[in-house]
């Protein structure tokens, strides 16, 4: 390699495809497989990861438990929120107690109208104060997940948020895309969008 | 050094009493060698009346009954009642028979506070230190006022007149103690001493009474014969707090001048409220936003003068011909940043429906709190909160979206699953009694509000029957076998069948 094109590397504002990952703040899943494909070898940590579920109790929230865990616990004297914006079901308390997540840190959001939530889930990211935003948004314009992506990186919390599948083929600003569909006991998970990353496909990943 | 005045403010003619001649003074064991004070005490014999009906209803006569009493004893009555034979702690079935038409009320005491409250701010014209001794008195400490008001008696002449014309009872008196300042204006002998040496002396004197102990410390008093203040001084040190125990004695030690007697001062609570007129009425809200602006400014002045934060704030829009329009706002947090509150009364203001056109605004704040100082987290932001930005995510999606559709869960410790958990105030949930049973079967992390009837599902049942029977002492029993189920769309459902069975398959719970 040249010494220009060597120095030309070194500038800050330059990346390349193999190395971005590693410069994200990840949060490992707990799943080892998944956390092979990943870049950074884990749950982007502040951004929007877009989640499309082939229907809603797949299993979901399960590949999701041991990283929220994890970022309940990163700062205990300062604690933040979990915040659920409108779910498809009330988080049940005592199901979350035995998963290991405090339920004095869960903060649920129903909005009424559409657009409130996701002015709320925005509010949510944006204010500091969550440590992972899950949201159940519905339809959102490809302006709308950009403020989302916009807010997560301001708030450094990541958003997920849970999608139907028929907005697979559409394109989304999301750092991360998956679509997840239940199989044998298990779940198929298929990256469709990695920023830093390869697409790529997990075939029944074991998450009970 | 005895003055002798009668210092007592009522609509009869106050009998004069004589002075006392005091014993010379004699030193007591520990004088206290600091600043010399000079309380003024008042005490309001018929404060829980005049608290229910004002001055101007002394027409008839007029009672006021104990709250829960059977009986309904008379706690105070007005000066035509006791002219027609009735007085405190007659019942009122007796008080009825000897004036018929007696009107009776029931003792109210938040009015009473109220009114001691309001007599505690009238009394700081007087001085700053001011003191409340609920139910019934108000201690000033005059001495620093005295040359301004010419003299003590001419500060409790002033005083007893201000109370006269706005028709309350009082009765005063002056002491070195503040204790000791509240006996003697109970006892209502017209007494007043000014040097601690000879307030033993003249607190021997006085009746029992004026303690104002509970009954049953009073009726063992009158059982070992002791009758006055004196009697009660002379028992054993020791054997006094042994029977009695160390409060009472302390009480009797600062009432005569052996120990000193810390006050909790009385304060007004600051408050900020201001008004702007209009200049023009508003037919709409958003023509308010901009007159905010200046008022919000001066509260963001007002706050900063002070390092303080409001808890809660109320915005009246007010009317031509009509009662205001009140808009609350409550905090999670006090809050001394005023673009915070600016933003929450914008988003209440847009969804304000006016009922007229507005002429003029009122902002009022509640109660300052002191804020909290904290480092807004130089280097790193984001990895922890900043209990700041957790209470201002509250205030803002509560007043967008309204407080019930923000809130936080709580586990129960309980076996039926509905009941295992309850609605919470974000973050307050209170720690589990005992060990959370964790050894009982997986429960679904998502729940659904009330059972669903679920017949015809398609799937296989993965783990079952756990059979949950509880709740029959309540009337909410349940009797259930519980199965995890997953369809054929690979979701985990939790779901039910009553026993005995025959009401066929219910949803409870999904996996997630």
């Amino acid at each position: 390699m040249s010494e220009a094109l060597a120095e030309l590397l070194r500038h800050p504002a330059l990346w390349r495809g193999d190395t971005a990952g590693a410069a994200v703040r990840t949060i490992p899943s707990g799943f080892p497989r998944l956390d092979a494909r990943l870049p950074g070898g884990g749950w982007p940590a502040s951004t929007l990861i877009e989640l499309l579920v082939s229907s809603a109790g797949v299993g979901e929230i399960r590949l999701l438990l041991p990283a929220l865990c994890r970022l309940a616990l990163a700062s205990p004297e300062s604690p933040r929120w979990i915040a659920w914006l409108a779910p498809p079901h009330l988080p049940y308390a005592p199901a979350l107690a035995d998963a290991g997540l405090d339920p004095a840190r869960m903060l649920v959001i129903q909005p009424r109208a559409g657009l409130d939530r996701l002015w709320a889930m925005e509010q949510a990211l944006r204010s500091g104060a969550c440590a992972a935003v899950l949201g159940w948004t519905g339809a959102a314009s490809d302006q709308a997940l950009r403020r989302l992506k916009l807010a997560a990186e301001e708030g450094q919390s990541p958003a997920f948020l849970f999608r139907p599948p028929l907005h697979r083929d559409e394109a989304s600003p999301a750092a991360l895309r998956l679509a997840l569909t239940a199989r044998d006991y298990g779940l198929d998970v298929e990256i469709l969008k990695s920023q830093g990353g390869m697409p790529a496909r997990i075939d029944r990943l074991s998450i009970h | 050094m005895i003055e002798g005045r009668p210092a007592t403010s009522r609509p009869a003619p106050a009998k004069h009493r004589p002075a006392l001649d005091l014993v010379p003074e004699r030193p007591l064991p520990t004088t206290d060698a600091g600043p010399r004070e000079l309380w003024l005490a008042a005490h309001f014999p018929r404060l829980p009346l005049d608290a229910v009906l004002p001055a101007s209803s002394s027409a008839r006569a007029a009672v006021v009954t104990a709250e829960d009493d059977p009986k309904r004893r008379i706690v105070a009555c007005n000066e035509r009642a006791s002219r027609q034979g009735i007085a405190p702690g007659m019942g009122l079935s007796a008080a009825l028979a000897r004036v018929p038409g007696l009107r009776v009320e029931e003792r109210r005491p938040a009015a009473e506070a109220a009114l001691l409250d309001r007599l505690g701010r009238w009394a700081l014209r007087f001085t700053p230190v001011v003191s409340l001794e609920p139910p019934a008195a108000v201690l000033a400490e005059i001495r620093g006022s005295l040359d301004l008001f010419g003299g003590a008696m001419a500060l409790c002449r002033r005083a007893l007149g201000a109370l006269h014309d706005s028709g309350l009872q009082a009765s005063l008196a002056l002491a070195p103690t503040p204790r000791g300042a509240l006996w003697l204006a109970r006892s209502d002998l017209g007494l007043s001493v000014t040097r601690v040496a000879a307030m033993a002396d003249v607190a021997a004197r006085l009746p029992l009474s004026c303690l104002q102990w509970p009954a049953e410390t009073m009726e063992t008093l009158a059982g070992l014969g002791i009758q006055n203040v004196a009697d009660l001084l002379r028992l054993p040190r020791a054997g006094f707090v042994a029977r009695f125990g160390p409060r009472l004695l302390d009480e009797l030690d600062a009432g005569i001048g052996r120990r000193p007697e810390p006050r909790r001062r009385h304060v007004v609570p600051e408050r900020f409220d201001e008004r702007l007129d209009l200049p023009m009425e508003a037919g709409d809200t958003g023509a308010l936003q901009p007159a905010l602006v200046p008022l919000l400014q001066a509260l963001d002045a007002f706050l900063r003068a002070r390092a303080s934060g409001i808890a809660g704030l109320r915005l009246d829009l007010l009317h031509r011909g009509q009662p205001p329009s009140r808009i609350r706002l409550g905090l999670v947090r006090p809050a001394g940043d005023v673009a915070h509150v600016r933003g929450l009364l914008a988003e209440r203001l847009a969804r304000h429906r006016l009922t007229a056109p507005v002429r003029a605004l009122r902002l009022r704040s509640g109660v300052l709190l002191p804020l909290t100082l904290r480092d807004s987290g130089l280097f790193e932001r984001g990895q922890s909160a900043d209990p700041e930005a957790t209470a201002r995510l509250l205030d803002r999606l509560r007043a967008r979206l309204g407080r019930d559709s923000v809130f936080g869960v709580c586990p129960v410790a309980e076996h039926r699953p509905e009941r295992a958990w309850r609605i919470a105030e974000p973050g307050g949930t209170v720690p589990l009694p005992g060990q959370w049973p964790v050894t009982r079967p997986e429960r679904p992390l998502w729940m659904l509000a009330e059972p669903q009837p679920f017949d015809g599902w398609e799937g296989t049942l993965v783990t079952g029957p756990e059979r949950i029977e509880t709740g029959w002492w309540d009337g909410h029993d349940v009797r259930r076998d519980y199965y995890v189920a997953l369809t054929r769309s690979g979701v985990r459902l939790w779901l039910f069948r009553e026993r005995p069975p025959g009401h066929g398959w219910f949803l409870h719970g999904v996996f997630g």
